[in-house]
């Protein structure tokens, strides 16, 4: 029998986000093609969700 | 002296703390338990009549004398990268980074302990009773007629996850959910199930505590609104005061816990009450620092950058 909790669980579909930074293994940070940290730039970090509660939940379930 | 953090390198939100790690001159190593053994190399040693060990990643190295902090953040799983992965080699590691990492003198954010601890939903609750927050009647059981007399007794009922939405592919989502006292609880049986009263809120409280320093953030919620996390409102989240009382009973919280960081998730009902629902020991506050701009990273950095010993973990420093 299905676990109780499991029959509102759904398939998650998650958007086709490829992240414009690469991780820069000198400074230990993601870094967008000119250079700069991703960091610098919130509006983009907010837009690919990366920083969202619900971003690391297939991996860790601390949200 | 290195603060060192465990994480993935994904991982942006710890990218912000890195850079104002950078900014403050204070050293770093960022290191993924997933690439020991292979791109991060580890050795410690009691051989010349003490302890001794090192890491090493990307030209990066550190000395266990030289280790000022320790920030669990994402880290991946021990081994998770290596050319053959499996559960024992997982194990053999976790022995290996762990058992040196607890062998230095440092501090935690947060300290696996009370981390593992920290994470057990039906223990939250209890620490939040003891520490004056207002909870919501839950139950937490594997009877069906139990949770079939929860629901009607309270009516307004939501089922939520204790541990997450389950692994898989495709990934799954399992968000809180509203159910009725009509539901077939006959499933209950084959899974712990979680049911707590609904609070019918206005808007989500994120609350994240890093040290003693508090930041509160508010998002209106719609009405009959569950889950926050799903879906988007038009709302965005907004700075807002800590009640007093609320803080006493965080502080109170975060000490009972031996946390270092904590973020809670609080529903605020009709009335402005701030009733617990939940407190993720590693939560996330990217997404809160960006929309609000409070110095949620910055506190992270200085707490790492701190060279005194945090005595709220019972035997962490020796």
């Amino acid at each position: 029998m299905r676990p109780f909790t499991l029959n509102y669980a759904f398939p998650r579909r998650l958007p086709a986000v490829v992240t414009p930074y690469n991780f820069d293994e000198s400074r230990q940070l993601n870094v967008l093609p000119d250079g700069r940290p991703a960091v610098s730039d919130p509006d983009l970090l907010l837009a690919v969700g990366t920083t969202t509660s619900t971003a690391g939940s297939q991996t860790h379930f601390d949200d | 002296m290195t603060v060192l953090i465990l994480t993935s390198e994904e991982d942006v939100t710890a990218d912000i703390v890195v850079a104002k790690l950078h900014g403050m001159g204070t050293p770093v190593m960022r290191l993924d338990p997933a690439d020991v053994p292979g791109k991060a190399v580890l050795s410690a040693d009691y051989a010349h009549g003490d302890f001794d060990g090192h890491l090493s990643v990307n030209g990066h190295v550190l000395s266990m004398g030289g280790l000022r902090s320790v920030w669990v953040r994402r880290p991946g799983e021990p081994a998770g990268h290596a050319a053959r992965p499996s559960p024992w080699l997982t194990a053999e590691t976790r022995q290996a980074l762990f058992g040196m990492l607890h062998s230095a003198s440092t501090r935690w954010m947060n300290h696996p302990r009370s981390a593992d601890l920290a994470r057990l939903k039906p223990w939250q609750l209890r620490v939040a009773h003891l520490s004056g927050f207002a909870v919501p009647p839950t139950v937490f059981t594997t009877a069906p007629r139990l949770a079939q007399q929860f629901a009607e007794e309270h009516r307004d009922v939501v089922v939520k996850s204790a541990s997450g939405p389950p692994p898989g592919d495709p990934p799954m989502a399992l968000p809180t959910t509203l159910i009725g006292p009509d539901a077939d609880f006959s499933a209950v049986a084959a899974g712990p199930a979680l049911l707590q009263r609904y609070i019918h809120k206005r808007a989500d409280i994120r609350l994240t505590c890093v040290g003693v320093q508090m930041f509160a953030a508010r998002k209106t919620a719609e009405p009959g609104q569950v889950d926050g996390r799903y879906g988007d409102t038009g709302h965005a989240w907004e700075v807002v005061p800590v009640p007093e009382r609320v803080g006493k009973s965080v502080h109170d919280y975060v000490a009972l816990a031996g946390l270092a960081y904590a973020a809670f998730d609080f529903a605020e009902d009709e009335e402005g009450i701030w009733w617990f629902l939940e407190c993720n020991q590693g939560g996330q506050f990217g997404f809160v620092e960006l929309e609000t701009g409070q110095p949620i990273s910055e506190a992270v950095a200085l707490w790492l950058s701190q060279r005194k010993p945090d005595r709220r973990v019972p035997g962490s420093h020796w």
